[in-house]
């Protein structure tokens, strides 16, 4: 599946949420695979890992820690599967908005930074994944640039 | 199985002062390793670069943190 033969009024938001819902998955379907598997695995394996040092109850809080959950928001396919894996757990605390006790403070704060910066860098990627499918944007020097190295 | 992989995810991890620190570490290699993968064009520079930016991060946040330190220490 390519999606190159989309207009480009389809592709540009289109790409932008697949690479929402997975990490990277924006820029495997435009070709770029490398680029796209190495955004992929490392945003999942920081958002995952963040998860589990601070526990899903810790981390991934709404109610409690709305700010946090709007950055956690922009690598949405795991803060969606992460919430539902919360509210299967302890559908109480998922509603809550009062801290969770499951875990030492200190583990909760380092798996919500994790998690945050993951979300934060998907945004980096949706934006590229965005500016590499337009291909009026994609002209002249720039397009020479990003069709060389990176596959 | 699965019920092991949820507790992976339900249980959270005991963290001391000190090893608060050192997970600083993987953080900044993700951002250094997808910034990188953004910016960079050829493949063969992207090791090097991940591991210089790397290095400057976390030698900007130890040098931030360390005048922090230090400025706390001459105030209080």
């Amino acid at each position: 599946m390519s999606l190159q033969a989309y207009p480009s009024i389809v592709q540009v938001p289109l790409v932008g949420f697949l690479s929402w819902l997975v990490p990277g998955l924006g820029h495997i379907l435009l070709g770029h695979r490398t680029r796209g598997l190495v955004c992929m695995v490392t945003i999942i394996a920081t958002f995952w890992c963040g998860v589990a040092i601070g526990s899903v109850q810790g981390t991934v809080a709404p109610h409690y820690r709305k700010l946090w959950f709007v950055a956690q928001l922009g690598t949405g396919g795991n803060t969606l599967a992460a919430y539902a894996l919360h509210l299967a757990v302890s559908p109480e605390s998922a509603k809550s908005s009062k801290p969770v006790l499951v875990s030492h403070w200190m583990s909760a704060e380092v798996g919500v930074h994790y998690t945050g910066v993951a979300g934060l860098l998907n945004l980096l990627v949706i934006l590229d994944a965005m500016a590499r499918s337009e291909p009026f944007k994609a002209g002249g020097r720039r397009r020479r640039q990003l069709s060389r190295g990176f596959p | 199985m699965t019920a092991m992989l949820a507790s992976l995810f339900t249980t959270a991890m005991e963290l001391s002062g000190r090893q608060r620190f050192f997970l600083m570490l993987p953080l900044c290699l993700s951002i250094a390793i997808v910034y990188k993968a953004i910016r960079n064009d050829s493949m063969q520079r992207f090791p090097i670069g991940v591991l210089t930016l790397w290095v400057t991060i976390v030698m900007g946040l130890v040098a931030v943190g360390g005048g922090l330190w230090v400025l706390f220490r001459i105030m209080v």
